[in-house]
């Protein structure tokens, strides 16, 4: 359990953000279906592009990684533990080119959210369809959602579907309502005004 | 009540967060109770300057249309 005196944990902690025991549930959109014989993941944009199946995308080499997840709305979960693929291996396998810089990651219902590509490329970031061992729940995500640890959670766009290549900076979903373009937890950059 | 671009942000904020935890609840309902906090929030943009007064109307009628677009979608 979190106790405040000890300085490890309290590191894990950014500012102004709490720990929560549990998973709150927060989505802009209803949930979108999933159906493992109709889902399809597309690459598209600048690069070679791909179009996989739910059984293509899962036969993608597998990591499992731990990572802590901060949300805007100032909760953070510590621990946590996913099993996916690492963006990096999907993007190697859509074949980028090299005038890619940024990526949009979206999902149903016209959610998306934007990185630069050297971010998405990190050691830590994946698409993850499991969470500490169960399959990742649709409330959270499921079947699959994007995970990049160092940002606020919103940029780990759940039930991901198509990432899109681009040789520039695009604002994603909430973006474009007045949060920070870049949303790193420990300097607390949470709204566009702060830019 | 005098109102500030802060204040009035705060009540955008708090519709996003009944938004965002639609899905927790009654959606409906959590719907409902952010276009009531847009209206209060629309009813001080007339007390600020007239370019944060055109960005958070912008933000307010984003918002109702993607209240619009997930109530058609639920």
């Amino acid at each position: 359990m979190f106790r405040k005196k000890d300085p490890e944990m309290a590191a894990r902690i950014p500012p102004g953000q709490h720990l929560t025991r549990g998973w709150p549930v927060l989505s802009a959109s209803p949930v979108p279906p999933f159906d493992p014989a109709t889902w399809r993941f597309r690459c598209t944009g600048l690069c070679d592009g791909a179009d996989w199946s739910w059984d293509e995308f899962r036969a993608m080499p597998s990591v499992r990684l731990t990572s802590d997840v901060h949300c805007v709305t100032a909760w953070s979960k510590l621990d946590n533990i996913w099993d996916g693929v690492l963006f990096k291996e999907v993007a190697a396998r859509a074949g980028v080119k090299p005038e890619a810089t940024h990526a949009l990651v979206k999902a149903p219902f016209g959610y998306d959210a934007n990185l630069p590509l050297e971010a998405l490329l990190d050691d830590d970031v994946l698409f993850a369809w499991n969470h500490d061992g169960e399959p990742l729940e649709p409330k959270h995500g499921g079947p699959l959602r994007l995970v990049v640890p160092k940002r606020y959670f919103w940029k780990s766009t759940k039930w991901a579907n198509e990432i899109e290549f681009l040789d520039h900076d695009q604002r994603g979903f909430w973006e474009v309502r007045g949060y920070h373009n870049d949303a790193f937890p420990y300097l607390e950059q949470r709204y566009s005004w702060q830019e | 009540m005098a109102a500030d671009p802060a204040s009035v942000w705060k009540l955008v904020e708090r519709a996003d967060e009944f938004v965002k935890y639609a899905q927790n609840r009654d959606p409906r309902t959590a719907y409902q109770q952010a276009r009531a906090v847009l209206d209060e929030a629309e009813a001080l943009v007339g007390q600020l300057d007239e370019k944060a007064a055109t960005a958070l109307r912008a933000q307010i009628e984003t918002r109702r249309a993607d209240i619009a677009r997930f109530e058609g979608s639920a």
